[in-house]
């Protein structure tokens, strides 16, 4: 039980660590995805400032390269790289007004466009001046028009540069909030997984030593059982021992009669130490019950026989009908009489007033409905048990509180020795019971594969055994 | 027999000098051919293309490529742009417009600008792409190229009212 309930929490440590592990690296790719576009998004936008810039500058570089010779060739020459430089930037203006997002973006775009129209019409004037060979017309024109023309451009350029800084500092900032946020949420993370860990290893630990201890009190609560239940027969025996000792018994009859009581007190004494011997031997029990096939009737009518003492002793009244034609059962003969014996005898011991037992015996499908088995069910029509005690009767040593209120004497272990020896046999003991009108413990075994039967219909009347 | 000889060798001879005369005519036919056969390209006049001038007349490109007529009618200064001397272009104009040589077009200029009766001389550019651009970025530019280095960048003008592909266009390059 706490083995399961251990691996339970390990399975939902598991499966914690596992999904929050998946969050936590989902959030660093994330963050890992955002920082990379924010880097590529910066060195691409530098670039094409950096560029636009160059051939700004060069536009003009080159025109003004043009009034350094008087040979023509080279004049046209420059005149062309001049009108290269400016197709690119006319270019880059455009590709920087497509991406704009923000007004003021768009705005400043378009004031570059028209400056740069602008000083491209004064540079015309100028190139054709120079080509011309009117070197001071060009000078003058381009000192009264090119140089403020180009101021302009120069002074929307770094508005454009401001309004980029500006974006990436937005960036950079957002950067920073989700970095920050990725941590946060890490930590929370980091915690919570400590925490449920810890809760875990708590539970584990609380269910390791809720066992231990439970064992301990069975145990304890076993010693005092078997204490008291050899501490009667020993007060019997002593007390026996002392009057035959003290020459307080006088006769034959009466010598008989104390040689009766310490035969008997001495039998019960034994029977308790071969049933705790018993229990401890059939802790590892499979090897312990070799298989033979059985003929349920014959079995049970040996068993039945050897509780004849036990049954006049209580009282009893026992009633036991077996179906016929009955398969062979597939079991061993010492292990069926023991859990047989051991459910007879709680049926006497918790039969309450109604000295009425009854034993069925009869086919019936299996656990799973698949296989038939042969059902052996003992009932009684007494105390009956508590359905909330039900799962935990089966436990070595565990004896109902009700029961002990009663002062009904046991160890505690017949019924785990039982179903410990029916699954060795390759069977079960399965249990109905209701409170205050008594029980049905059942012995189910498994029949012979080729499903022999004796024909024998044994029953046999309600009548003292 | 000596008269049969000499008839023979006489006829050799002969035959021979035939030969000979006819293989030398064929070869003189075969470099003869294509000059026949290639016939000479149009040299366009050329103008800026915010120039309005379509149509000039012989007289009018003579005036503008001897430098003295220095203004269009829009009041742009009129730029020539010549090619490098040698070249059958040039040769072109020259000869056709100008109705001079080398020689005496580079004396003609030296004076007129010596006097001042010429305010600049011609530009003179290597290739006929630097023509084309010349012209494209010089709005009172004018100049001549091949038919075939005529692109979109210059505008044609009309010679006479003729323009390079019409019958009777005076101006071709061998």
């Amino acid at each position: 039980m706490a083995s399961r309930h251990n691996i339970r929490l390990l399975l939902i440590v598991c499966t914690g660590t596992a999904v929050i592990g998946g969050i936590v690296i989902r959030d660093l790719q994330d963050a890992n995805v955002e920082t990379q576009e924010h880097y590529r998004r910066s060195v691409h936008g530098l670039q094409r400032i950096g560029e636009l810039q160059y051939d700004i500058q060069e536009t003009r570089r080159a025109t003004l390269y043009a009034l350094t010779t008087s040979d023509s060739n080279l004049q046209v020459v420059y005149a062309d790289q001049s009108r290269d430089a400016d197709k690119r930037v006319r270019d880059a203006i455009a590709e920087y007004e497509n991406q704009s997002k923000e007004p003021a973006e768009t705005a400043v775009a378009r004031r570059l466009a028209e400056d740069w129209s602008k000083y491209l019409a004064v540079r015309d004037e100028v190139l054709a001046s120079i080509l011309e060979g009117s070197i001071k017309d060009a000078v003058s024109l381009d000192l009264s028009n090119g140089v403020p023309a180009f101021d302009c451009v120069r002074k929307d350029l770094d508005t454009v540069k401001h309004l980029y800084d500006q974006d990436a500092a937005g960036r950079q900032a957002s950067l920073a909030a989700s970095s920050r946020r990725s941590v946060t949420r890490l930590i929370g993370i980091l915690c919570f997984t400590f925490l449920l860990s810890s809760i875990a290893v708590w539970n584990i630990q609380r269910s390791y030593m809720s066992g231990t201890i439970q064992l301990a009190r069975l145990q304890m609560e076993f010693v005092a059982s078997v204490s008291h239940e050899l501490r009667t027969p020993l007060a019997v025996l002593m007390s026996a021992a002392d009057n035959i000792a003290d020459g307080l018994v006088e006769g034959k009859a009466a010598l008989q009669k104390y040689g009766a009581i310490l035969r008997h007190q001495s039998r019960s004494i034994g029977d308790l130490v071969d049933q705790i011997l018993l229990f401890a031997s059939t802790e590892d029990s499979k090897g312990n019950y070799a298989p033979e096939r059985l003929e349920v009737g014959t079995l049970l009518a040996e068993i039945v026989s050897g509780t004849d003492e036990l049954m006049r002793k209580a009282g009893a009244v026992l009633d036991v009908r077996i179906d016929g034609n009955l398969p062979l059962i597939i079991g061993n003969r010492t292990g069926i009489s023991q859990c047989m014996q051991n459910l007879i005898g709680n049926a006497v011991k918790y039969g309450g007033d109604d000295p009425r037992i009854e034993i069925r015996a009869f086919l019936a499908p299996g656990r799973e409905g698949s296989e038939m088995v042969v059902r052996v069910a003992v009932t009684d029509h007494g105390i009956g048990i508590d359905p909330s005690e039900i799962p935990r009767i089966f436990d070595p040593f565990y004896r109902s509180p009700r029961v002990r209120a009663a002062q009904i004497h046991g160890t505690g272990l017949g019924l785990s020795l039982a179903k410990r020896i029916a699954e060795a046999m390759g069977g079960w003991i399965s249990v109905t019971s209701e409170l205050a009108r008594g029980s049905t413990f059942t012995l189910n075994m498994p029949i012979g594969r080729g499903g022999e039967t004796k024909a024998e219909n044994l029953q046999t009347s309600p009548s003292p055994s | 027999m000596k008269s049969l000889i000499t008839a023979v060798l006489v006829a050799g001879v002969a035959l021979w000098t035939m030969v000979e005369a006819g293989a030398t005519l064929g070869a003189g036919t075969d470099v003869a051919l294509p000059e026949q056969g290639t016939p000479p390209e149009p040299l366009v006049i050329v103008v800026n293309r915010m120039n309005p001038v379509d149509d000039l007349s012989f007289a009018d490109l003579r005036s503008i490529f001897l430098g003295s007529r220095s203004y269009w009618n829009n009041g742009k200064r009129i730029t020539v742009v010549m090619r490098e001397p040698g070249e059958q272009e040039r040769r072109v104009i020259l000869h056709d417009v100008c109705g001079m040589d080398e020689e005496q077009f580079k004396t003609h200029f030296l004076r007129g600008l010596y006097t001042g009766e010429i305010l600049v001389s011609p530009k003179t550019l290597d290739t006929p792409v630097g023509v084309r651009k010349f012209i494209f970025n010089v709005p009172g530019a004018i100049g001549y190229l091949r038919e075939s280095d005529v692109d979109p960048t210059v505008k044609v003008v009309r010679v006479d009212e003729r323009l390079p592909w019409d019958k009777g266009y005076r101006l071709r390059v061998p």
